[in-house]
């Protein structure tokens, strides 16, 4: 596969993973009041640069654009190497826009300010690297990099069982990534033994060629960090561990961001490198991501706790990412990718809406809810919006991913279509259920309730402010999909190219 | 002619021009020792000392052109001059914390100048030695020193016991290696490891040559505190004053990296596989025992002496591979540790001299809150011995993979990646008290300047080696092939 490269100009990217850093070490000297601010331009900054990139790529052909290219370790082939395509694009886009609503959302923070935003700020440009770089061992830098914040963002700022959520997040994710290393370097020793070139770029170790049976060592290795880290069912138990410990904004990014960074290095890494090992573990990869999308949303039924309900269920919807990739087809792949960006909105405002409601009545549990509809509309109606994307409702964003998903994997495997497609009811089953119990059922309630309800306020500009965004959005892509699907139509016919030709 | 001349038409002058930073460290000792004696002016010797480091790091820098000099029994070249540099490097930083560590526990004696520069001394010339009789002066000359070092408390019974226990096998590591020495004395007639080297063959192994080895690998094992000859370590260096232990963990275990890759590179590279497999398997029992056992300490000094173990193992680990990827790796792992090893023991002996702090994990709750910069500085320093990007202990590791991968040594780069994992617990669990729990006490800490600038350098330097490595690997590439070129000269 060759590959064209449009340089950039203006080193636009390096600026949008340069600009947080320096925020975060400008915030270090700066007094504690100034945090906020400065972290909301901050990011509001990266997210106008990522906008006018998703404005200006090109997308009528196949070629990785913005791209920048420096040497860096020669000895070791390593070059500093980045650029998008559609795919890298429209993740780079969601990271910004989700950290703008965290960073909106933060400004209730009361807790140690300052670290919090420097956490934040360090964790954004490490994520929005993930997406970028073209050379592995960046890829891996900021893989790993963003392990440090995230960690402390949960021991530090979460609730009561944190430290153990934060160890256990820590423990597995770091698992998964050696093993990743190991086959990267695999790969990168096997391309030097047989073919002379020193090189980490993406660019090199997609020619490898590599016989079938190393094909499927490496593809297992790799799989494992992107398993653990997506998470797939059954390396999913740190997930729900870790979103019910974080806090609200660091709940967000974990679910919006985080998670797409093991579908993406499916999608990015095991589909081009290992075509044949794809093939091979399609059924492997449709049956994991089926009891994924099945045993999940059967959990998430039986939850009591508000976040830890959004979190198997999103799960569950990573279950669909997973089939729709290994559907190696060009509707699968666009349906995983478009469930990938509606998830990341979905899961941000959930996750959102169950931190608004625990700043008002300070507990997660469902059945300390109820009736809150009625004095809280404006919160109601978003909710309600969000939470209808996420069951998968036509019109929304949510619908256009799923739809497109079992499209693609119904040509290749009628039984896990319909399998996942039948969990798609119990998915509207909770988030229903979750929604009229914490927002209806007013006829149960207590007068106490009633008393206390009654003080509550509806949303302030700073939650209205992140949550609207995600909203619209959600809309956008629901009511006019085809600009997303013909944006990322060239750039899933080149990652598919070595299964459908072209 | 003279009886002078004559022997000087015989034999020759040895060349001394390349022995400049020797003479230096030599004279400044011998200043010290003096000053020591007539005065008590404690911030000259400080002063005086670090000149002379300074004053010697700036030949062993700048020459350009090394030497075999002594008629053949000491080597100046690009190889120990790199090393020479890191080693007077990093007793720099030592030095210019210790007066301040001293004073506040009551112990400051001035003879901890003077030794700590003839141990240096003694690195110094292990570093540099072509043959088993200097490396054998070196290697007495820089423990023998430590050891005293290591029991400096005088009235405190645990530095005693770990100075006596160091004492005891540091002496039988030292016999082991002359036994050792004898042997291929014997085997190959010759001291010179350019003759040892074309005289020791894969082929023509036998047990006098084998058994020479084996004892010169475990005598070194012992010195670079490897499992199972690791006794010693956890009780000398908890026991040691912490600057003397960021000391021993840094600059000698540096030398004696760099003296092990010499010998078995320089004097054995016809017999590798034997030192391969004995090299692998010493490197995985340290990272095995020592993360397992650092996982279970609570007091932090300890922790990071079992730490150290496993890093000696991931270090030696290296050897398995007789490659120049693999060499690259074991120099620059070595020369990166000394930022980690510096970093991680200084900031304990910075802390130790505040109210009420006896280096119990229960010292670190809420350190964070109490001082976010010392937080952040041990947190990148843990964060780096644990191998995370963006420090460059991650280069490190990576290096000692890529090694290993490279010679299909599939076992011994999975163990390194298992422990890895479980050395997270430990490393994680500092970070977690610094930042997770409340501080109980809100008593404010008073660093010294040479405290502050040296935690920031090493902090520093591993975010930037971490970013761009580039400069350390060429050297290390650089050092590594000369070595590999110096083979069979």
């Amino acid at each position: 596969m060759t590959v064209e490269f449009v340089n950039a100009t203006f080193p636009i990217i390096t600026v949008s993973i340069v600009i947080p850093l320096i925020a975060a070490g400008l915030l270090f000297l700066l007094d504690e009041k100034h945090a906020k601010p400065v972290s909301i331009i901050t990011s509001i900054i990266v997210f106008v640069l990522s906008s006018y990139m998703l404005f200006a790529y090109d997308y009528s052909t196949y070629k990785i654009q913005f791209y920048e290219k420096y040497t860096w370790i020669p000895y070791l082939g390593v070059s500093y190497e980045v650029g998008v395509d559609a795919l890298s694009l429209t993740m780079v886009w969601l990271t910004a826009l989700c950290f703008v609503a965290a960073f909106v959302w933060s400004t209730n923070i009361q807790k140690r300010i300052k670290e919090y935003f420097i956490s934040f700020l360090v964790l954004e440009a490490a994520c929005i690297g993930v997406f970028v770089s073209w050379d592995l061992v960046w890829f891996y830098i900021f893989w790993e990099a963003m392990l440090i914040p995230m960690f402390l963002i949960i021991g530090v700022w979460g609730y009561a069982e944190r430290i153990y959520a934060a160890t256990k997040f820590f423990i597995y994710t770091f698992f998964g990534s050696l093993f990743l290393l190991i086959g990267v370097v695999g790969m990168y020793i096997y391309q030097y033994m047989e073919k002379g070139i020193l090189s980490t770029s993406y660019f090199d170790l997609i020619n490898l060629g590599l016989p079938f049976r190393l094909e499927v060592i490496f593809f297992l290795l790799l799989a494992l960090g992107f398993a653990i880290k997506v998470p797939m069912w059954p390396f999913h138990t740190w997930l729900p561990a870790a979103h019910v410990q974080a806090p609200t904004a660091g709940s967000v990014i974990l679910a919006a961001v985080l998670l797409k960074m093991g579908t993406y290095g499916f999608v990015r890494f095991s589909l081009p490198w290992f075509p044949e090992a794809s093939k091979y573990f399609m059924p492997v990869m449709f049956t994991l991501g089926v009891i994924a999308i099945i045993y999940t949303a059967m959990m998430a039924l039986a939850q009591t706790h508000i976040k830890r309900l959004i979190a198997y269920s999103s799960v569950s919807h990573m279950g669909f990412v997973t089939i729709g990739t290994f559907a190696l087809n060009m509707n699968g792949l666009n349906g995983a990718i478009i469930t990938m960006i509606s998830h990341g909105f979905t899961s941000a405002a959930l996750f959102l809406a169950a931190g608004y409601i625990y700043e008002r009545v300070h507990s997660y549990e469902i059945k300390d809810l109820g009736g809150l509809a009625r004095f809280m509309p404006v919160f109601a109606t978003l909710f309600m919006i969000s939470a209808m994307a996420s069951a998968g409702l036509p019109g929304l964003s949510g619908f256009v991913g799923e739809f497109l998903v079992l499209l693609g994997t119904f040509d290749v495997s009628k039984l896990t279509a319909v399998l996942a497609g039948i969990s798609l009811i119990v998915g509207a089953g909770y988030t229903l259920w979750l929604y009229h119990k914490a927002m209806f059922k007013e006829s149960e309630l207590s007068s106490s309730k009633i008393e206390r309800w009654e003080k509550l306020r509806d949303m302030n500009t700073p939650e209205f402010l992140s949550f609207i965004p995600l909203v619209v959005l959600m809309f956008v892509i629901g009511l006019y999909p085809a600009w997303w699907v013909r944006l990322l139509e060239k750039t899933s016919a080149a990652i598919l190219s070595k299964f459908i030709g072209g | 002619m003279s009886v002078l001349q004559e022997l000087v038409a015989g034999i020759g002058i040895p060349n001394f021009k390349v022995l400049i930073p020797e003479i230096i460290i030599l004279l400044t000792a011998l200043v010290v020792f003096t000053i020591e004696l007539l005065t008590k002016a404690r911030f000259l010797i400080t002063v005086i000392t670090a000149l002379g480091l300074f004053l010697a790091a700036i030949p062993a820098l700048t020459m350009e052109q090394g030497d075999i000099t002594f008629y053949g029994l000491y080597s100046v070249d690009t190889f120990s001059l790199t090393f020479k540099f890191f080693l007077i490097l990093s007793t720099f930083f030592v030095v210019i914390v210790l007066r301040p560590y001293l004073e506040s526990k009551r112990t400051y004696y001035g003879e901890y100048y003077y030794l700590i520069l003839f141990a240096l001394l003694g690195m110094m010339i292990m570093v540099s030695a072509p043959n088993l009789v200097t490396f054998y002066i070196g290697i007495e000359l820089a423990s023998i020193t430590i050891y005293i070092l290591a029991g400096m408390f005088k009235k405190d019974y645990l530095s005693k016991e770990g100075a006596f226990k160091y004492l005891i096998l540091g002496g039988t590591g030292t016999a082991i290696i002359s036994y050792g020495i004898a042997l291929i004395y014997g085997r190959t007639g010759s001291f010179d490891f350019v003759t040892v080297a074309d005289s020791i063959t894969q082929s023509n192994l036998d047990v006098g040559g084998v058994a020479g080895i084996v004892l010169l690998i475990i005598g070194l094992a012992l010195k670079a505190s490897s499992v199972p000859f690791h006794f010693w370590t956890p009780d000398a260096y908890q026991g040691a004053p912490t600057p003397i232990t960021a000391f021993m963990a840094v600059a000698a275990k540096i030398a004696t990296f760099a003296v092990i890759l010499r010998i078995m590179v320089e004097a054995f590279p016809f017999a590798y596989e034997i030192w391969n497999l004995g090299w692998a398997l010493l490197a995985a029992a340290s990272m095995i025992f020592g993360n397992f056992v650092a996982l279970k300490q609570d007091n932090v000094k300890r922790m990071l002496a079992y730490s150290s173990i496993a890093h000696s193992g991931y270090i030696l680990a290296a050897l398995a591979a007789p490659t120049d990827v693999a060499f690259t790796a074991l120099i620059f792992y070595s020369l990166v540790y000394i930022f980690m090893g510096l970093g991680g023991f200084i900031f304990l002996s910075a802390l130790e001299r505040q109210y009420s702090w006896s280096n119990h994990i229960d010292d670190f709750r809420g350190l964070a809150k109490r001082s976010p910069m010392l937080a952040l500085f041990m947190l990148i320093f843990m964060f780096s011995m644990l191998g995370i990007p963006p420090t460059v202990g991650f280069f490190g590791k990576l290096g000692i993979f890529l090694a290993l991968i490279g010679s299909d040594i599939w076992w011994l780069a999975v163990v390194l990646v298992v422990m890895s994992i479980v050395s997270a617990g430990y490393y994680l669990r500092v970070v977690i008290y610094m930042y997770m729990h409340e501080p109980i006490s809100s008593a404010r800490f008073n660093l010294s300047l040479g405290e502050s600038f040296t935690l920031a350098f090493m902090a520093t330097a591993i975010l930037i080696l971490g970013i761009y490595p580039t400069v350390f690997l060429d050297i290390s590439q650089l050092l590594g092939n000369f070595l590999i070129q110096g083979v069979g000269r």
